[in-house]
């Protein structure tokens, strides 16, 4: 099978090793016996949509987020449709505000998103930061990763984590986190959330394989030293969840 | 009255604190508390020098005090390292008079680049030194940007700023400020033609967004960066390293002293640059400068040399989360011409504050090690399946896996004798140390 990734934005939105998700999911896909091609978006740079199987943004600091939207806006109708159509789609970090409709800013001034969900982002002067241990509907293993933000997202119906233990959610601690929508995956985990959580990459590459009518395939790679990382930062977490 | 109280406490908490080896910043806490704006109230010294910044503060700061004391200066400086407001109080309070005089020529202050602000408040150093701003402790600084932002209200109008003119983030410092002083490196014999490193945080401008053209570049994507849209460009510089020779390890600086190096490091370089243009901004001789940076043995222990078995050893203390100090260990090893192992520890992320994160480990080049006279790597501590994850991702396959310090340790010590460089911070540094026989 072949498979189009679309990485938008590598230099501008590359924050906390979010690129490593483009690389985990190439091999993973590899590993399926897929052709693989990554096709990097850079601004003014252009790509057919619609030739997309997998569309990724990383995470950047808020005056990157926000340039990358004043380019992104080219693609938005486009990348709705794709999005409608069962598109599979991961925004992470700062890349998550921009699928809502508006993103305000610390000094007040705020731009609209790609309107692709109804939720609004508020900067403030606080950075969020801390690990994380959740759960999401999706498969029965505990998320973990790492938030580094300095928003709320208000009016998130659909999260990807529907329960945190330790850590900040959307508005609130302990509260659900991310977004999902038919294939579209958000959150504000920064970083290599898709290395630090096999599951979820698995997931992701389910969806890219479910748009096109097809099972993943029952014999799928295990990536031995990713399992054994995260059952080390797992236990970690667990355990810090439970004493906090 | 309480400018009296809060001195006299913070002596005497300093004295105590000192009997039972506690802290450097409890005292100054104190004080504080009793006076909140006691350090407005001080009659400090005529030079208040302050340096921030990613990486090298501790020492640039270490070679400028070096260098005045040289020159015949008293300075005051806090070599405890608590570089935030509380230590910075309790390092004046304890060095002023009861009458709140501080008795010296020069006042140096390593200042934490987010506290910066905090301490500032109520005096302003004469001269501030920012050596550069970039990927650095995210979990607690959140990104560069974040981090400009909370210096900038540090810096007053009538401070003299000394900045790093090849790094495009800290160098915006300069915009609306009159008194600048840039260093910064010609393009020399280490120089390379684009940026260097698995991330670029210089494709884009820190001003407009619009991508940067490089000239050269001397590490990652510090160097002659050149907006193409709005004119943000590498200024010229007024003390400058014009030329380096590795190989003699010496540098040239203004194309008339002439510095050995201890460390042929491109850090060492940029601190030993950032000190000399501090204290020349100070009234030294370059000659005097010179002379005290020619071989300067930093006494902060980031580099420890030991004996393993039959390895010679060399600690490189690479502070975890933070990439660029890895990539510059990576390429001193990289520039190594005999047989060598590497040992990589992770095993706590931090000494201060627990995080299990590991996204850092992408960030950094591991690649460079893919030369032929690195004969292995050991990749040891608990985080050394996130290690082993991101080599699996590198061209590298000369990599094996201990998770035990000890046990990696010993399997070292019971094989070979090529020169060992172990690469970890100072949260996992004695759990190597410990085991090795060091030298003076």
């Amino acid at each position: 099978m072949d498979v189009r990734i679309i990485h938008f934005y590598p230099d501008l939105m590359s924050l906390y090793g979010s690129r490593a998700n483009v690389l985990a999911l190439k091999r993973y896909l590899q590993h399926l016996d897929c052709d693989v091609t990554v096709e990097s978006v850079t601004p003014g740079g252009g790509v057919d949509i619609s030739r997309g199987d997998f569309f990724y943004m990383g995470a950047g600091t808020e005056r990157g987020a926000r340039a990358a939207m004043a380019d992104l806006v080219r693609f938005g109708e486009p990348l709705k449709a794709a999005a409608l159509d069962c598109a599979a789609m991961l925004f992470a970090g700062t890349a998550m505000d921009l699928l809502g409709k508006t993103v305000r800013e610390t000094d007040g001034s705020s731009y609209e998103g790609l309107g692709l969900a109804s939720f609004t982002t508020t900067h403030g002067k606080q950075r969020i930061v801390g690990d994380v241990y959740g759960h999401t509907d999706l498969y029965p293993e505990a998320v973990v990763g790492f938030m580094n933000k300095c928003g709320t997202v208000s009016g998130v119906e659909t999260p990807l984590l529907t329960e945190l233990s330790l850590g900040f959610g959307n508005e609130k601690e302990r509260g659900p986190e991310g977004f999902h929508w038919k294939n579209v995956f958000a959150s504000q985990l920064t970083g290599p959330l898709l290395v630090k959580n096999p599951k979820l990459l698995e997931t992701v590459a389910a969806a890219i394989y479910a748009r096109r009518g097809k099972p993943l395939p029952v014999d799928r790679p295990v990536d031995r030293w990713a399992e054994k990382a995260y059952a080390v930062t797992q236990e970690q977490l667990r355990l810090r969840s439970q004493h906090k | 009255m309480r400018t009296f109280l809060a001195i006299a406490v913070c002596k005497l908490g300093h004295a105590l604190g000192k009997l039972i080896g506690k802290g450097s910043s409890m005292p100054g806490k104190f004080a504080l508390k009793i006076c909140p704006d006691i350090l407005r109230r001080l009659e400090l010294p005529q030079h208040i020098i302050a340096v921030t910044g990613s990486n090298g503060k501790t020492s640039t700061v270490e070679m400028i005090a070096a260098i005045l004391r040289a020159d015949g200066k008293t300075v005051v400086y806090n070599e405890e390292g608590s570089n935030q407001i509380e230590g910075v109080a309790t390092l004046v309070l304890t060095r002023a008079t009861l009458g709140g005089k501080v008795k010296a020529d020069v006042l140096l202050i390593e200042s934490d680049e987010r506290y910066a602000a905090r301490t500032f408040q109520f005096f302003h150093p004469t001269e501030f030194v920012v050596t550069n701003l970039y990927r650095d402790q995210l979990t607690r600084n959140g990104h560069p940007e974040w981090v400009y932002d909370s210096i900038l209200p540090a810096l007053h109008a009538e401070t003299e700023l000394i900045l790093n003119a090849d790094d495009p983030l800290s160098s915006c410092f300069a915009q609306g400020q009159h008194k600048v002083k840039w260093f910064g490196l010609d393009r020399c014999s280490i120089s390379t033609d684009s940026p260097t490193g698995v991330y670029h945080d210089g494709a884009y401008c820190p001003v407009c967004h619009a991508p940067m053209e490089y000239g050269y570049v001397h590490y990652n994507h510090i160097g002659a960066y050149r907006c193409t849209k709005c004119g943000h460009k590498k200024p010229s510089t007024d003390y400058t390293v014009t030329a380096v020779d590795l190989e003699g390890a010496t540098v040239t600086i203004d194309g008339e002293q002439t510095v050995s190096l201890a460390f042929r490091s491109i850090y060492n370089i940029y601190n030993i640059l950032a000190s000399y243009a501090a204290c020349r901004e100070c009234g030294v001789s370059g000659e005097t400068a010179a002379a005290v940076l020619g071989n300067y043995l930093l006494k902060n222990g980031r580099m420890q040399t030991f004996h393993l078995g039959a390895h010679h050893g060399t600690l490189l203390t690479s502070k975890h989360e933070n990439s660029i100090a890895y990539d510059t260990n990576l390429r001193y090893i990289a520039a190594w011409e005999q047989e060598c192992v590497v040992l990589v520890i992770v095993d706590a992320v931090s000494r201060k504050y627990f995080t299990s994160e590991t996204s850092w480990l992408w960030d950094i080049d591991f690649d460079q090690l893919n030369v032929p006279h690195v004969k292995r790597i050991v990749l040891a501590g608990r985080y050394c399946n996130d290690l082993a994850e991101r080599f699996s991702y590198t061209d590298l396959e000369n990599w094996s896996v201990v998770p035990d310090i000890a046990a990696a340790a010993s399997e070292l010590k019971n094989n070979g004798g090529e020169e060992l460089f172990v690469i970890t911070c100072f949260s996992d540094r004695d759990k190597l140390l410990s085991r090795v026989e060091k030298e003076a």
